[in-house]
């Protein structure tokens, strides 16, 4: 089934290109500015389409092949779980779009950006419709390269030169790797079609070729999702990058790399045979990332490292290997998406104000910016997982979930962590409230645009972590997507 | 099975020294061990694609995903380039061990 006009969002880069280089030429203030934000909005309008059309099929999988049937041509498959990525991804896509418009007001090149962070989002979306291992890499490069930019987008500086050189570096040759491992599946199976390959490798005995390719995958996607060993980028990149990008790495970016990771492994090996592997990783990097956020000074570097411990979080549920442990990976995967961009979007109010990411310089600023204070203290709230926020839902259901697979250990590691992360979290609280400092005086709130957007992933926050039954059967139905109706995902390729 | 060897031993060879060179000093040289272990990947599919052949023809397959993992390649490449550039300017020097004011 070919289908065009619901996936137009995914050129959303070309149209605000044009708008940009239009609005330049006949002087229309604001015009790529509003373009970008009509069409993030269209995007995640078009992802609401897409979902319904989804509900309305049969076997909730929806096909869309370029050039030629499945096994040859290239094609998306865009089950339940793919919508869900890609609802994540618009939604914050829109957020940070929108606080662009007022946060990077007085930067230069701003065509580049806004285009830049259009085709971020698209290929998050393409990475995770993806059908094959073809149109995977062509998106997951397509993610990199416009992340690389973005982050080294303040050229002006040393800093982000040195962290977007870091990053290129370290992300290169984890996607070089994983064409490598791609090459491996090909060879293997003889084709690149998920369903297929699935099909040939899913039930053999892991034979050498097979163990190669399972640790060729793990390092090539751990590169991108920050687990440990792999981590080195990352407490570079977040802090150096304009704020919005910031929020689209940490809550986005790095969970589409889980994202692929969890759908490969799960496609072409048996749970059993990586849940030990995963399980260790989760557990050092939970406990590294932990301890280093304690020392941090800086609080965008601090936000980061929070991020990496997020992230070892997620990868208890991907050990799980059940679709329950994947359902609390795939609703944590939202909740961060939203809890850690409000994190970061309402940081970079502060830094915006204050031009300062010391914490100790920032002492009382919670007097001065009340509301970006109030917005910032939530979100900290959720990221430790107290009750009444989305991020306590889903800790408890990942930590459920090991201790439902037998792995009690897991939990308690988790948990006690959860705990430790309050430490560096409560610092902050505690700046914030605390009296001002003389430095900052005259603060004013930020600007209204930037203002409202904090409030309202707050709301979201708030909202979800009492009321969250529709996230949780929405996540439901997405992991089912990947365990539970694996054959259907099958089927739908081979009849 | 000869050539497997051959083929299957140069991959392993050409991603061994594109690890190492990755852990050079040299900014450029770093980019080139990139280049290197992805054309490890395509010399891998290529090889592949020739297994899979069907009445003297490869699998079109194969070489349709090295042609687009090389334009790919050139891009990530073209990027870093354009980052050494501005490291340059920043920094005085291609010597990556000089970029070290980002700590912990």
């Amino acid at each position: 089934m070919v289908m065009a006009w619901e996936l137009l969002f995914m050129f959303s880069p070309f149209i605000v290109v044009m708008a940009g280089l239009i609005g330049e030429r006949v002087k229309i203030a604001k015009l790529r500015e509003i373009v970008a934000i009509v069409m993030s909005a269209f995007s995640v309008y078009s992802v609401y389409n897409l979902y319904n059309m989804i509900q309305a099929t049969q076997n909730k999988i929806l096909i869309v092949t370029l050039g030629g049937a499945p096994p040859l041509g290239a094609c998306m498959e865009i089950d339940m779980l793919s919508i869900y990525m890609a609802f994540s991804a618009t939604l914050l896509g829109l957020f940070a779009t929108v606080y662009s418009y007022s946060y990077m007001e007085h930067d230069t090149r701003l065509t580049e950006y806004y285009t830049l962070l259009s085709a971020l989002v698209a290929s998050i979306v393409g990475v995770s419709f993806a059908g094959d291992f073809f149109t995977f890499f062509v998106f997951w490069e397509m993610m990199g390269i416009t992340s690389y930019v973005l982050v080294a987008f303040r050229k002006e500086n040393w800093g982000p030169i040195e962290a977007g050189f870091k990053y290129m570096v370290m992300g290169a040759i984890g996607s070089t790797l994983l064409l490598l491992g791609i090459a491996l599946v090909y060879g293997m199976a003889g084709t690149v079609n998920f369903a297929q390959a699935s099909m040939v490798l899913k039930h053999q005995p892991l034979s050498i070729w097979l163990s190669l390719a399972l640790i060729i995958f793990i390092v090539g996607f751990g590169v991108k999702s920050a687990i440990v060993p792999m981590h080195t980028w990352l407490p570079d990149a977040h802090p150096e990058a304009p704020s919005p990008i910031s929020a689209m790495l940490s809550g986005i970016l790095i969970e589409t790399a889980l994202y692929g990771l969890t759908r490969v492994l799960n496609i072409l090996f048996e749970p059993s045979t990586f849940q030990m592997a995963i399980a260790v990783l989760a557990v050092l990097t939970m406990c590294l990332a932990n301890i280093l956020a304690l020392l941090q000074q800086d609080i965008k570097r601090m936000l980061a490292y929070s991020s990496i411990a997020q992230m070892g979080y997620m990868l208890i549920g991907v050990s799980a290997g059940t679709s329950y442990g994947l359902m609390g990976t795939f609703l944590h995967v939202f909740n961060h998406s939203l809890l850690k961009g409000m994190a970061f979007l309402s940081a970079g109010s502060i830094v915006h104000e204050a031009k300062t990411r010391d914490i100790e310089n920032l002492k009382g600023i919670g007097r001065l910016m009340p509301i970006t204070s109030l917005c910032l203290f939530i979100t900290l709230l959720g990221l430790g997982g107290v009750p009444a926020t989305n991020g306590f839902v889903s800790k408890f259901i990942l930590f459920n979930s090991a201790i439902g697979e037998g792995m009690a250990w897991l939990a308690i590691v988790g948990i006690l962590n959860s705990a430790l992360s309050m430490g560096y979290y409560l610092r902050v609280m505690l700046t914030l409230i605390s009296e001002p400092i003389e430095s900052l005086k005259g603060l004013k709130e930020a600007p209204p645009l930037m203002l409202g957007v904090t409030v309202a992933m707050a709301t979201l926050v708030v909202l979800f972590g009492l009321w969250p039954e529709p996230v949780i059967s929405y996540a439901t139905e997405a992991a089912k997507a990947l365990i539970d109706n694996l054959p259907r995902y099958i089927k739908v390729i081979i009849p | 099975m000869a050539d497997e060897a051959i083929f299957l031993g140069t991959v392993f060879v050409l991603v061994s020294i594109g690890l190492y060179c990755a852990t050079q000093k040299n900014m450029i040289r770093i980019l080139l061990g990139i280049e290197m272990i992805l054309n490890a990947g395509n010399l891998a599919l290529v090889f592949f694609a020739s297994r899979y052949s069907s009445m003297g023809f490869v699998d079109p397959l194969g070489q349709s995903l090295v042609f687009m993992s090389i334009v790919l390649g050139g891009c990530v490449i073209s990027v870093g380039l354009a980052l050494i550039v501005n490291a340059y300017k920043q920094f005085k020097t291609t010597n990556v061990r000089k970029l070290r004011r980002l700590r912990w």
